[in-house]
């Protein structure tokens, strides 16, 4: 995985990406904003559903990650608003969890229209392989 | 089976018709008119009382009995003493059946209901138990997050700058604990999960002679490391349709026990697989310690440690085999373990070719 990462990423290095983070919880965003921005993209913080909802519809972003397990409005909440909207396909999403959710439930995400998922702990690498597959995508 | 009060009627009725017949052939053959008239009337009026006497028996004795009889079927039936008919009766023997009856369906009755109110006890709290956990695993899981991510950029040099040998082997050290934590909480929650019966199977075809050289593959580093030779013994081209990911989970469990118990230099891990009717069976050997017959019969519990204090120090949750073990009966197979203490342990498991998805 680290060899196809150093693949894409020279390839891709030039271009800076506009990354939507969706995350209750602060560290979790803070480590994802300091690892994205030491990779020359660009990091907009949303510390809950709503808020990020409220982002998506304002602007355009290259992908947005996006945490399912948040208090009140989660993640689910916001794939079903814009699903509503008809704006789930639209925006490339990379949901995120560390709550036990099954393949299945992870592949219907998928068949729904979210680009990609990845399972906490982030493999960073991992991480910047997908934000970049689903940027481009 | 015969209702008491026909045997009462049928012998009192036969005695009666005696009695009556004897009273007729007695005035027929009388020598004198009058005689032979009382007789007649004496037996009819003794086979009257005696069928008379007979239906107040059977009312006084049958009838609460047959009643009783009832009460107790249907209690046998529901459980419950409240439904009873009433039983009115004058006979002392059934009085006191009835009232002991009564009194041991009262008790059984209260038995079963605070029976009842611990098992809903003991459900709830094992609800609370399995919740508990499971948040407590989540809770484990988030702060490992940014503990990883941090560790992971600062040990790629070119992200936050190089660090010194010092540094680099504390950031190393970090990195290997916190993915020992990370292992113990996903053996937690998979434990939970079998637990539960909510562990999901997702099953594809495998090709075997592959899958087995893959896992070699993925344990090359340690094996090098420890001078362990880990090698394949299997030439067919068998196929099975199961969930590799979980089996690659107990092959995985498995071999990290046997490099735990083999000696570096000399150690020796054979994996392979045999076609056995309808099953696969994988074994892993090694020439290891062994296990201790003693230890045989409790090593696939959970929490359960082999006290190696006088061999080598291991560190684990203990739930390794309990979880192989979860997981293979989850896919329909079973496992066993064959040892001799200073020779070695084979782990054997099976697997159906075709194992059912859950």
């Amino acid at each position: 995985m680290k060899f196809r990462t150093n693949i894409e990423k020279n390839d891709k290095d030039s271009k800076e990406l506009n990354v939507l983070i969706i995350d209750d919880n602060e560290q979790i965003t803070k480590m994802l904003t300091t690892f994205l921005e030491l990779n020359n993209h660009k990091c907009i913080v949303a510390n809950d559903g709503k808020q990020g909802l409220a982002l998506i519809q304002e602007n355009h972003y290259d992908v947005i990650l996006l945490d399912l397990a948040m208090p009140e409005f989660d993640g689910y909440a916001v794939i079903e608003s814009l699903e509503s909207k008809g704006m789930l396909k639209n925006n490339k999403i990379i949901v995120f969890t560390a709550s036990t959710i099954t393949q299945e439930g992870l592949d219907e995400l998928v068949n729904r229209g979210v680009s990609s998922y990845i399972l906490k702990p982030i493999d960073i690498d991992l991480l910047l392989s997908k934000i970049i597959q689903s940027a481009t995508s | 089976m015969i209702p008491i009060k026909y045997i009462l009627f049928l012998v009192s009725g036969v005695s009666s018709f005696i009695i009556f017949y004897m009273g007729l052939v007695n005035y027929i053959t009388a020598i004198d008119g009058v005689t032979g008239i009382i007789l007649l009337i004496f037996a009819t009026a003794v086979s009257a009382g005696t069928l008379l006497s007979t239906t107040y028996i059977s009312k006084s004795i049958t009838k609460p009995i047959e009643k009783l009889a009832e009460n107790m079927t249907e209690f046998s039936k529901t459980n419950k003493i409240i439904n009873k008919k009433p039983i009115n009766t004058n006979i002392k023997e059934i009085y006191e059946l009835n009232t002991n009856f009564e009194s041991m369906g009262k008790k059984v009755e209260e038995t079963i209901s605070m029976q009842n109110e611990y098992v809903e006890k003991l459900k709830h709290i094992d609800k609370k138990k399995v919740e508990f956990s499971s948040m407590v695993s989540h809770e484990l899981k988030t702060p490992l997050v940014p503990i990883l991510g941090y560790v992971q950029m600062l040990q790629k040099q070119e992200l936050m700058g190089p660090l010194n040998n010092q540094q680099l082997d504390a950031i190393n050290e970090i990195y290997s604990s916190a993915l020992k934590l990370q292992k113990l909480v996903g053996d937690i929650l998979t434990t939970q999960k079998l637990d539960l019966g909510k562990l999901v199977f997702n099953n594809e075809n495998i090709q075997i002679s592959e899958f087995l050289d893959l896992i070699i593959k993925d344990f090359t580093p340690i094996t090098h490391l420890k001078k362990i030779q880990l090698v394949k013994e299997y030439d067919a081209n068998d196929m099975l349709f199961s969930d590799r990911d979980r089996i690659n989970q107990v092959f995985s469990n498995l071999i990290k026990n046997s490099i735990d118990f083999v000696v570096p230099e000399t150690g020796q891990i054979i994996i392979g697989a045999k076609l056995d009717n309808q099953s696969m069976q994988f074994f892993v050997k090694d020439n290891g310690v062994g296990i201790s017959m003693d230890n045989q019969k409790e090593i696939f519990k959970k929490f359960y440690q082999i006290d190696t204090s006088t061999s080598r120090k291991r560190d684990g949750s203990g739930l390794g085999l309990a979880i192989c073990k979860g997981i293979i009966e989850g896919l329909g197979g079973k496992i066993w373990v064959e040892s001799k203490e200073n020779i070695g342990t084979t782990f054997y498991f099976t697997i159906p070719i075709h194992s059912m998805s859950k």
